[in-house]
Parts: C-alpha cells; sequence; structure tokens
C-alpha cells in the first residue's frame, strides 16, 4: 500500500477530530492529499457510507453512528 | 414513498432514535450534493456538523408542504458550511445549483447479498471491517488497529481488501458497487 492509498483510507473513514468548542474539523490526513486525492477519498466513502448502512440491521453509518454518539455524549475525538 | 419529515416531530422533541432514522434516510444524499465540493472541503467533516446541526435547530424546522423539508434544510446548512470553508482558506466559491438525488428505498434483497459477501470475507479483512464498522464513527484507524493488535498500514490495506473483495463478490451477483 503507498502513502497515498493509506491516506486516502483514512480520510474515507467516519472519524473526525473536533475542535474544543466541539466542532467537526477536517482529517489531518486530508490536508496532505491532492485534489484528486481528495476527490478518489470522497468517492470511496460514498461507497463505504452506502455498504456499512446496507450491513447495519438499523441502516446507520459509520458517520451516522459517529453523530449518534456525539448527540448522546458518548465518544471521542482523539487525534 | 415516504417523507423523511414524518420524524420530525420527535426528533424534534429529543428522541435520537428518531433522529438517527432521519439520517439513515437522508445521509447519502445529503452526501452526494456536497460532491462539486469534495477537491475542497471535507466532506465527511461538512456532513457530520450538518447533521449535528439539523439536531440542534430541528424544534425550530416548519414544513413547508413540500417532501422532505428538513433534508433540504440540511443541504442548505451543508452548502453554506462548505462556502465558508472555500473562503476561510481563500477559495472562490463553487457555484452550482443544488440538485437532490432521488431518494432510494432500503432493499432487504441487496443487503442479504452484502451480508453474504461479507461472510465469505477472509478473517484479517473481516476484523478489519467489522472494527469499523462497530467504532469507526468514533476512534481512528490508529486506535481501531491497536485494539486488532495490527500496525495501522496493516489495518488500512485489509480495509482496502475487505473492500475489493465485497466488491468482487457483489459484481458476481450483478451488482456493480464500485460505480459511483
Amino acid at each position: 500500500m503507498t502513502d497515498r492509498d493509506a491516506l486516502v483510507e483514512q480520510v474515507a473513514a467516519a472519524w473526525r477530530p473536533r475542535t474544543s468548542d466541539g466542532e467537526v474539523r477536517a482529517h489531518p490526513a486530508w490536508h496532505d492529499l491532492d485534489d484528486a486525492d481528495r476527490e478518489e477519498a470522497y468517492r470511496v466513502a460514498l461507497r463505504m457510507r452506502r455498504l456499512e448502512a446496507a450491513l447495519d440491521p438499523e441502516g446507520l453509518s459509520t458517520t451516522a453512528r459517529a453523530v449518534l454518539a456525539r448527540i448522546r455524549g458518548v465518544g471521542s475525538s482523539t487525534p | 414513498m415516504s417523507d423523511l419529515d414524518q420524524h420530525l416531530p420527535r426528533i424534534a422533541a429529543g428522541d435520537p432514535e428518531a433522529f438517527g432514522r432521519w439520517v439513515a434516510g437522508c445521509e447519502l444524499r445529503l452526501r452526494a450534493s456536497l460532491s462539486s465540493f469534495a477537491a475542497r472541503v471535507d466532506i465527511e467533516a461538512v456532513v457530520q456538523e450538518t447533521l449535528l446541526r439539523i439536531w440542534q435547530i430541528a424544534p425550530r424546522i416548519e414544513p413547508d408542504g413540500r417532501p422532505d423539508c428538513a433534508l433540504r434544510v440540511a443541504v442548505r446548512i451543508a452548502r453554506n458550511l462548505a462556502v465558508s470553508e472555500l473562503r476561510r482558506v481563500g477559495h472562490a466559491p463553487i457555484a452550482e445549483p443544488i440538485a437532490l438525488e432521488a431518494p432510494q428505498e432500503p432493499d432487504p434483497l441487496l443487503r442479504g447479498i452484502i451480508a453474504t459477501c461479507r461472510d465469505k470475507l477472509p478473517q484479517q479483512p473481516a476484523a478489519a471491517l467489522t472494527e469499523r464498522l462497530l467504532h469507526g464513527g468514533v476512534l481512528p484507524d490508529r486506535d481501531l488497529a491497536a485494539h486488532l493488535g495490527m500496525q495501522l498500514n496493516t489495518f488500512l490495506q485489509n480495509i482496502t481488501r475487505a473492500r475489493k473483495l465485497l466488491a468482487e463478490c457483489l459484481e458476481r451477483h450483478g451488482i456493480h458497487w464500485e460505480s459511483p
């Protein structure tokens, strides 16, 4: 796996850091990608969220799970 | 076709389960509406921030008689967030009409095939995918890899492999998963 592939795969995941006041920020690896790789990460994320939702009994992707964890006061912002 | 606004009253009353059902019905359409920003803005961050804001303002959303009012509000919030981020880093805003994809109803047959393909994954890719499904939105990949006793790069390789094997399996069932 190339460094570029590893960065794309990380950016395609749903985990995102947060600021001290709770705002969702870009993935640190996103800043290391060029425009084409960012678009590739977006496409991979689109496929992954569909896949995750299809495999989840409630139809929830990891993005949905992340947001629900936030509103329930669960979760981590560990960078 | 169901209207996602049916969930609004319970969301406004603070029901996370109702919000989850609303998110399950709209997330992919919201994400797809932001495709033109993908090279300039981290769409995942925008989607999550938008969903959190919808949760906060839900009691103030007034249905306008057309379907999916809350989703249309979400799309506007998301685009405003994306444009703000563009301005913050000195890029010109992207002027493009908002186009929402048609809603897709859950397909139980497709879900069954995907689950069957998942069950056929080799152990390591299956473990990595399961870790992402269980904790991927809450913990970074480095932590997920550590849970499995893998190096980060090995974990990411297994995620890539899981996705490719699933796509190949689905292809054998006539489902073209890797198409955008």
